[in-house]
């Protein structure tokens, strides 16, 4: 279990100021956590809830006990004063907020102090932004809402307004290149999973999925045949790629690795060695390099990052795959 | 932990404590039911987090023996099995054993279960029994009270304050109130060992309220009621009905209630509920259920109701008396039949201020005891 010392390390700025406001009784009533993925942002907001429930509070340190009822029960997530809420498939729904507003309603099951927490709050429907808002105006006394967010630009402006923010800042690659292989990690891997920000647990867990080695093989493949004009990548598109990254997120994870690709390239185009992250693929980059010119190379990160988008807005993963393809074949 | 127990209590403690899990639960843990076993006997916790009933087995009840043998210890169980394997074991006795690793063994007869339990640490631990900040009441008087009132509560959410019924204690006057704003229902009742105590802005959500009405049997044993900060306990000889209170501030109510009235009906209850009734027969599909009631001479009421669509009914009411100024007034019918069936009085006065003020129906034997205010619908 991390405690504020560990997370102070990766994330000095941020851990400071919840620390101050925990220690100096100024606790806000509302915070927005924002950062990218994988930079301590939900074991803070654990800390926090932690400290605010914990029987044994030591009033010159923000360190909860780690060890009293309430402590253990919020880690086991059945501490009936916390609340968590979560994106129900692909948003936060107005009757999930509803639910929070009824409990707020209520006194505490405990104690009066209730805290809440919502996950990726950028995915909020407007209906159910708006209702969050109501309250988040008005707190009733000894409320605490933590809302986390990897998209403040997507949430609403008068959400953000109310909420004091704490910036989450990118872990350094390094530091989570060390970390991975710390945890026994193969080098190559290692650094794939630093370069996309992962979190070190979902990183180890990826680590002994076969999926995710196959994925990696097929990528790396389908570069082979989209960049060499004899072969058909398109057909590799629908006979072997399509059939194995079903679903948004793998899509989104294919897309993530050649992305990683193309930097690569980039990379050695400025001779910039160290920086690749395919290193054990080094041969077949420098054999590419001279096949894709260094514009060329933008313009197709620029295409992979439309694919993104197109995704994100339901077009049809295969029909925007499909189209990435065509604009990838050399 | 081990005990050996009858299966007949145990069943009926299971089912009490049933009634307050829902199953679908945020908090992981409440899905479960607590079973806490002390030299007392055997206590059964089951809560949804806005309700908590608690069963206690006596280990000896007037002088027949429900638990043959304790060993002190708790743990929570899986409510979604508990009640049909207990149900369908053999035997009447029941051995329930608990090994350090939270594994619960249920032995009767020659049937074994074995179910895995959680931590009973993890459950959440309810607020102390604060017993001198408590009052007796009768339980069927309670029954009545909460009959009487609990309907006039809002069940829109804009407002969630008038979700609940406000509950007063001063002076040994013990007053409720509930209202969604378009009518309210107010009971008073003075108690007479209650000097010391008083309290004042605790709202108990009407559902809450409802469930307890439907755990409580109409008997004339005392329920004993404990206020906290935030929650209010129900205490019979064995059940505890737990309840959260609804947080904020109540609206003063006493200002919308009229002193003084311009015409004064006093009438047959049943006789205007029936006919209200068959008013509201053709106005049930309208928006608002309106009815018209118009004052005529010679003690007699005319109630009208009107849907263009559908058709046009009219009936002359005798009533005992009608006093004051002539009047046309419009209101949902609804609101009028459960006003007049709360009030459960053979003949009701009902005090009226002009046709755009709110109305006030009271029992005819004027004791200011219960109270229903109905706000009147403006019509053209």
């Amino acid at each position: 279990m991390t405690t504020w010392v560990e997370l102070e390390k990766f994330q000095p700025v941020a851990v400071k100021m919840i620390n101050n406001s925990i220690t100096r009784q100024r606790i806000a009533h509302a915070y927005l956590f924002h950062g990218p993925p994988g930079t301590g942002k939900q074991e803070a907001s654990l800390l926090f809830a932690m400290r605010y429930f914990c029987e044994n509070k030591d009033e010159h340190s923000s360190e909860p006990c780690h060890e009293c009822v309430s402590c253990k029960r919020i880690q086991s997530g059945n501490h009936p004063d916390l609340h968590w809420i979560e994106p129900d498939g692909q948003s936060i729904k107005k009757d999930q907020i509803e639910y929070l507003q009824k409990e707020f309603t209520y006194t505490g099951l405990e104690s009066n102090q209730k805290f809440y927490v919502v996950k990726q709050a950028e995915k909020m429907t407007v209906n159910a932004a708006n209702r969050l808002l109501k309250f988040l105006e008005e707190p009733s006394q000894d409320t605490v809402a933590v809302l986390i967010t990897e998209h403040s630009g997507q949430m609403l402006d008068t959400i953000v307004s109310r909420c004091q923010r704490i910036q989450f800042h990118t872990l350094s690659g390094e530091h989570l290149y060390q970390q991975l292989l710390d945890q026994g990690l193969a080098e190559s891997t290692a650094k794939l999973f630093s370069s996309m920000k992962m979190d070190v647990n979902q990183a180890v867990e990826w680590n002994e999925d076969d999926w995710f080695a196959e994925a990696r093989k097929i990528v790396i493949q389908l570069m082979d045949k989209v960049m060499n004009s004899n072969e058909e990548g398109y057909l590799y598109l629908h006979q072997v790629y399509l059939k194995h990254f079903q679903g948004r997120e793998s899509l989104e994870f294919g897309l993530e690795l050649l992305l990683i690709w193309f930097q690569d390239i980039i990379s050695l185009h400025l001779d910039k060695q160290d920086s690749v992250v395919l290193i054990d693929q080094m041969e077949r980059l420098e054999q590419f390099h001279y096949i894709v010119s260094l514009s060329e190379a933008k313009t197709l990160i620029y295409e992979v990052l439309y694919t993104k988008r197109r995704l994100a807005q339901n077009v049809h993963p295969t029909l925007a795959m499909e189209n990435l393809i065509l604009q990838l074949q050399r | 932990m081990k005990i050996l127990i009858e299966r007949e209590p145990l069943m009926a403690s299971i089912q009490n404590v049933m009634k307050a899990i829902s199953s679908k639960t945020t908090i992981p843990i409440l899905s479960g039911i607590k079973l806490e076993a002390n030299d007392q006997g055997v206590k059964l916790t089951g809560s949804n987090s806005d309700i908590t009933i608690e069963s206690i087995i006596p280990k000896e009840e007037d002088g027949v023996i429900n638990i043959h043998e304790i060993i002190p210890g708790q743990i929570v169980v899986q409510a979604k099995f508990l009640p049909e394997i207990i149900k369908k074991l053999p035997n009447n006795q029941v051995e329930i054993d608990v090994d350090d690793d939270l594994n619960l063994k249920i032995k009767s007869g020659h049937a074994e279960f074995k179910l895995n339990g959680q931590d009973a640490e993890e459950y959440p631990q309810l607020p102390m029994l604060q017993t001198e900040n408590s009052f007796d009441l009768q339980i069927d008087l309670l029954k009545m009270l909460i009959r009487q009132t609990n309907f006039a509560v809002s069940v829109s959410e804009t407002r969630p304050i008038l979700t609940g019924v406000h509950l007063k204690l001063e002076e040994n006057l013990l007053e409720l109130v509930a209202t969604d704003s378009h009518r309210l229902a107010s009971r008073k009742i003075s108690m007479n060992d209650a000097e010391e105590l008083f309290f004042n802005n605790v709202v108990i959500p009407g559902k809450s309220l409802s469930e307890l009405n439907k755990i409580l049997d109409e008997t004339q044993d005392t329920i004993q009621i404990s206020v906290t900060d935030n929650q209010i306990l129900f205490r019979t000889k064995n059940v505890y009905f737990l309840s959260r209170l609804l947080d904020g501030n109540y609206p003063e109510t006493s200002r919308l209630i009229p002193n003084q009235s311009k015409t004064v009906v006093k009438v047959n209850s049943k006789e205007l509920i029936e006919s209200i009734d068959r008013a509201s027969l053709l106005a049930k599909d309208n928006r608002n259920n309106i009815v018209k009631l118009v004052t005529k001479g010679q003690n007699t009421l005319q109630i009208t109701s009107n849907s263009p669509e559908i058709g046009h009914v009219e009936e002359t009411l005798e009533t005992d008396s009608i006093d004051g100024e002539e009047l046309k007034i419009s209101f949902n019918a609804k609101y009028m039949i459960d006003a007049l069936r709360a009030i459960d009085s053979d003949k009701v006065s009902i005090n009226f201020t002009g046709a755009m003020r709110p109305f006030v129906i009271r029992p005819e034997e004027d004791d200011e005891q219960i109270l229903q205010l109905i706000t009147p619908v403006r019509t053209y």
